[in-house]
């Protein structure tokens, strides 16, 4: 492979835009060119990232998974009903975590054991994962643990679990240097599923149930195996985001992240990711939500609402799409051509 | 009997049904007249919804946008009454505003060829952020009174809105089944290639599905902005996953060609019914969404099982049959 093949590929695109956006953005907000705010800036969106990487690899193999949402809030309220009930905070993070590998094993057997549509199977695990969050205090209450803590009910609703400890709190507060802990977290996270979906058969195996389950199937591929695991990845990916976002807004609430489907997903397809399956990269997806992620800053530092942001990526979104058609459409027709040409002139 | 285990149609009626007559006994009230009526009423704009959303399905396409294109229109519903047009003329624009969402969709969908889901996520966010940028983000009150009247008529003592829905389940149903352009819903989420050779307009198929999910988006906005007198910023939110939920419930499937407009319709209600059940039995009502999700997945995966054993039992069947015709000849 020549190594100017780089140039040509989506990622070397997206990295382009990167840098340019951050460049135009610094010419109208010089706060951008100050990289120290540059990288404090991604505790915003570093939620999308936690779960849009494992997302691509779901949609790698032609699955969906849009429950995730939902097992971050699923995490959040685990997180804060286990640390009520007197267990130290981390070990209740990781109990958090857990619950969202149990969710992602939930979604990757029901997936791999029928040939139910993922799309529909995780729109069930959406509700039930959302619905199992905001009762699981209620739940709690009625076998007689205090769920809301000395609050009360009424506080519990409003401002979610509160009083966390700072310990847990100066995660995300935290840098090395003048990169924030979350986002050194994000870039190991990143690097390690590179790895496992470029260099492990298990990646390449991704590929195949993208491109062809049936083929797949015939050599030897343990498809169902591999569907689980990649869903596990999504809810694990999923409840990570939801950990962090309590250390962040230093409250456990059920609805957390609720509103992030659309970013994540945009973040996963901008990154190169093919929704039909067999296509998609990590590194797309990081770059990606990068640029989503530091626009929307940018957008909102030059005074632009909230509700115009969203118009935007929905137009972005979509026009990114588009593109990516049309260039498709005029390949093939190229490669027509010249194929043509090539018969004539023989 | 085989026959009736097939149809996702008989399964879900059979289910709400059970449903309801174990609600009834654990509290009596709920067989009132009133408490039906009720359910029916609240259930109008899912149902509306998610027929739009039907067609969409039928073409084998996904559509996500559909609580947002409702709010849109509820919004241009308001802000039209409120700037003192006459009703008609409010109600023809939201409708306007409907199909113009639908058709941007359907546009991208079939002539920009971006993948459905893609599309609409993304005019999701459009439609959501153009809702609050007409308001300025605030709710929409004072309606005049105009609009609220609908909601108040009765027609032997069902409330004027029930019938109307009634009377579009009705036409939506006569049409897909008699109307044969309806058909081509199907074929085309059946087999896009072969509706092609067929000479089907597969584009202007697809095209219309999209329109379609608009037009009843907005028709749905135009009731419960009636029904409810106000239209907040979240109105109709989430009713697009609920849609899918309930056409999935109701045996339209997602892998396209399939399903009725009745198995919408029940969908629909049912989801809408769960909520009101879980009232009258007191569970609280935040196990709403837990509740409906646990339905959608044991129905889907009830479904599987049937599926796959009937086709078990043809297969076995066939292999039998062939055996015997070979033994027949030798």
């Amino acid at each position: 492979m020549k190594w100017t093949r780089i140039f040509r590929t989506w990622e070397f695109a997206l990295a382009v835009l990167l840098v340019l956006e951050i460049i135009v953005l610094g010419l109208i907000n010089p706060v951008f060119f100050n990289a120290e705010n540059l990288l404090y800036s991604t505790l915003d969106f570093s939620h999308i990232l936690f779960a849009a990487l494992p997302l691509t690899l779901v949609i790698i193999t032609a699955g969906i998974d849009i429950s995730g949402v939902s097992i971050m809030g699923l995490a959040s309220i685990t997180l804060g009903l286990s640390w009520v009930a007197g267990i130290n905070v981390f070990v209740a993070a990781a109990i958090a975590l857990l619950v969202g590998i149990l969710a992602g094993l939930f979604n990757g057997f029901f997936v791999a054991k029928t040939d139910v549509n993922p799309l529909v199977i995780t729109l069930g695990t959406l509700f039930m994962f959302a619905g199992l969050a905001q009762g699981m205090p209620a739940l709690l209450d009625l076998l007689g643990f205090k769920a809301y803590g000395s609050a009360g009910l009424a506080a519990y609703q409003y401002e979610g679990i509160t009083g966390l400890p700072d310990s847990f709190i100066a995660l995300t507060e935290g840098t090395v240097g003048i990169v924030p802990y979350p986002f050194i977290l994000v870039l190991i996270f990143a690097a390690v599923l590179s790895l496992l979906l470029h260099k492990t058969r298990f990646g390449r195996y991704l590929y195949l149930i993208g491109v062809n389950p049936k083929a797949a199937v015939y050599s030897g591929v343990p498809v169902q195996k591999t569907l689980v695991w990649a869903y596990v990845l999504s809810g694990f990916g999923a409840a990570l985001a939801g950990v962090f976002l309590t250390s962040y807004f230093t409250s456990a609430r059920a609805d957390l992240g609720g509103d992030a489907l659309l970013p994540i997903i945009t973040a996963v397809v901008l990154g190169g990711a093919d929704i039909l399956g067999g296509s998609g990269t990590i590194l797309g997806t990081l770059l990606a939500g990068m640029l989503l992620g530091f626009l929307r800053q940018g957008l909102l530092a030059i005074g632009v609402t909230n509700d115009l942001i969203q118009v935007v990526m929905g137009a972005l979104l979509i026009s990114a799409m588009a593109v990516k058609q049309l260039v498709n459409v005029y390949g093939e027709y190229r490669l027509n051509r010249r194929a043509l040409s090539q018969k004539e002139g023989r | 009997m085989k026959k009736l285990l097939q149809s996702r149609e008989a399964l879900i009626t059979g289910l709400l049904v059970v449903l309801i007559v174990i609600t009834g006994l654990f509290n009596s009230n709920f067989f009132k007249f009133d408490s039906i009526i009720e359910i029916f009423n609240a259930s109008l704009t899912l149902v509306l919804i998610s027929l739009g959303e039907m067609f969409v399905i039928f073409t084998r396409g996904i559509d996500v946008s559909v609580g947002a294109t409702a709010g849109l229109a509820a919004v241009v519903l308001g802000t039209t009454l409120n700037l003192g047009w006459p009703i008609g003329l409010a109600i023809a624009a939201a409708i306007v505003t409907g199909i113009l969402a639908g058709m941007v969709n359907a546009f991208g969908i079939t002539f920009l060829r971006v993948p459905p889901i893609i599309m609409t996520l993304g005019t999701l966010g459009i439609y959501r952020g153009l809702m609050r940028i007409i308001t300025g983000g605030s709710w929409i009150e004072n309606l005049p009174q105009s609009i609220k009247e609908p909601n108040l008529w009765d027609i032997a003592g069902i409330p004027f809105y029930v019938w109307l829905t009634f009377v579009v389940i009705a036409v939506t149903a006569y049409v897909t089944l008699k109307f044969k352009p309806a058909r081509y819903f199907y074929a085309v989420g059946d087999n896009e290639e072969g509706a092609y050779l067929l000479g089907i307009p597969v584009r202007l198929t697809q095209f219309a599905a999209y329109t379609l999910a608009g037009f009843f988006a907005a028709l749905a906005a135009v009731v419960f902005t009636s029904q409810i007198g106000f239209v907040s910023m979240n109105a109709a939110d989430g009713f697009e996953l609920k849609a899918i939920a309930a056409n999935v419930l109701g045996g339209v499937s997602l892998t396209g060609g399939m399903g009725t407009p009745l198995g919408a319709a029940v969908g629909a209600l049912f989801m809408t019914a769960v909520h009101s059940m879980l009232i009258f039995l007191g569970v609280p009502g935040i196990w709403d969404n837990a509740f409906a999700g646990v339905i959608l997945l044991a129905v889907v995966y009830v479904d599987y099982r049937v599926r796959t054993a009937l086709e078990l039992q043809r297969r076995q069947a066939r292999i039998r049959g062939d055996a015997a015709s070979e033994g027949g000849r030798s």
